[in-house]
């Protein structure tokens, strides 16, 4: 098995069922990392989504909440996942400053809030979440096992999927 | 080239980067009482993923001071430092880096250097600029850099990025010092350079 890193940059997504194949996000801030998985069908796939609304805006699907998550969505099943199989594990959504602007409340909470409404709507769960707070993380999906892990500025990697439940 | 933007203006835009650095670095000299020397500016309108790349390695730790600008023109100004260069910018102010004070000196410095680059830009503008507290961070470069891109022009294609270097002579302590005005702002910046359109 050949490992290789696939960086997912700010506003890209990538899916992938090549079991050598992690899926990478450096410096999550504001921005959130959406990890999909469908582990029966040995599929992953991860989004950097860094507004929480497209509003008509035209910047690439992968930019906003609600484009995002559909656009992988659909990317995932394109590779043989089924969308009752998805779960979700999400890492960022930090604070790390806060600005007197119009918004009048957070990109990273307001994108944590938006990632979570459109998997709702979707019926896609969430197994794992590691959002908010005021620190940078950097998040890696594995697509052998399914496995999510996520690291804070200087911190050592902490996996949050598949945890304790262990692989079905 | 950039789509968006023509070389004229992102010439105009450096030249407003040049100076507005220029009297942060006059400004940080007196403070520390020795000569600062600084980088020609750079101008670049990147796609929002590759701004973040142009900056740095995406987990370098990094110290960071952020300055909101509000009033005529939405903009942040964010001031770089490595850690080791912090230090040596803590031993020139007479402070341990494990000093208590050391954020909120840290968050100063930010803050003289930042207000006399807004200053500048207001003064050549015509804008009425209002900087806000400094706020400091010590966390990955990507994570700063993609947030404030994000909270700024998060709207727009191209993220605008002005920056420079200020390096204290004979030390070494080198910190990067940007400008990252919101999507509105920028066409703000060209209309008062008559460069708009």
């Amino acid at each position: 098995m050949t490992v290789a890193e696939t960086m997912v940059r700010m506003g890209e997504y990538a899916a992938s069922a090549a079991a050598g194949d992690i899926l990478v996000s450096l410096g999550l801030g504001s921005c959130i990392g959406v990890a999909l998985l469908d582990r029966r069908a040995a599929v992953a796939g991860l989004a950097h989504v860094v507004l929480p609304a497209a509003e008509g805006r035209d910047g690439g699907a992968g930019k906003f909440a609600d484009t995002a998550v559909r656009a992988l969505v659909d990317e995932l099943c394109a590779l043989g996942a089924r969308r009752s199989g998805l779960e979700a594990v999400l890492v960022g959504g930090a604070s790390m400053f806060s600005f007197g602007g119009s918004s009048g409340m957070e990109v990273g909470l307001r994108n944590d809030a938006a990632v979570r409404a459109e998997l709702e709507r979707m019926r896609i769960p969430i197994a794992a979440a590691e959002t908010g707070g005021s620190r940078g993380r950097t998040v890696k999906v594995a697509v052998d096992g399914a496995r999510v892990t996520a690291r804070a500025a200087g911190d050592a990697d902490v996996e949050l999927f598949p945890g304790t439940k262990g692989a079905a | 080239m950039s789509p968006y933007l023509s070389e004229l203006q992102l010439d105009a835009l450096r030249e407003l980067a040049n100076i507005g650095s220029g009297t942060a670095s006059t400004a940080l000299s007196s403070l520390l009482a020795r000569p600062v020397d600084i980088s020609v500016a750079t101008a670049r309108a990147l796609p929002f993923a590759d701004a973040v790349d142009a900056v740095g390695p995406a987990e370098r730790l990094v110290t960071a001071v952020a300055i909101g600008v509000s009033g005529e023109l939405d903009a942040t100004v964010l001031l770089l430092l490595e850690p080791e260069d912090a230090a040596v910018l803590y031993a020139l102010l007479g402070l341990h880096p494990a000093d208590v004070l050391a954020p909120s000196a840290l968050g100063e410095v930010g803050n003289i250097l930042g207000t006399s680059y807004v200053n500048a830009l207001s003064a050549m503008t015509g804008l009425r600029l209002e900087p806000e507290p400094p706020q400091t961070a010590n966390d990955m470069l990507a994570a700063i850099v993609a947030s404030v891109l994000a909270g700024r022009a998060g709207g727009a294609e191209l993220a605008l990025v002005l920056d420079a270097d200020l390096a204290v002579d004979g030390e070494d302590c080198t910190m990067a010092f940007m400008l990252v005005p919101s999507q509105e702002g920028v066409h703000e910046l060209l209309s008062r350079l008559g460069l708009e359109g």
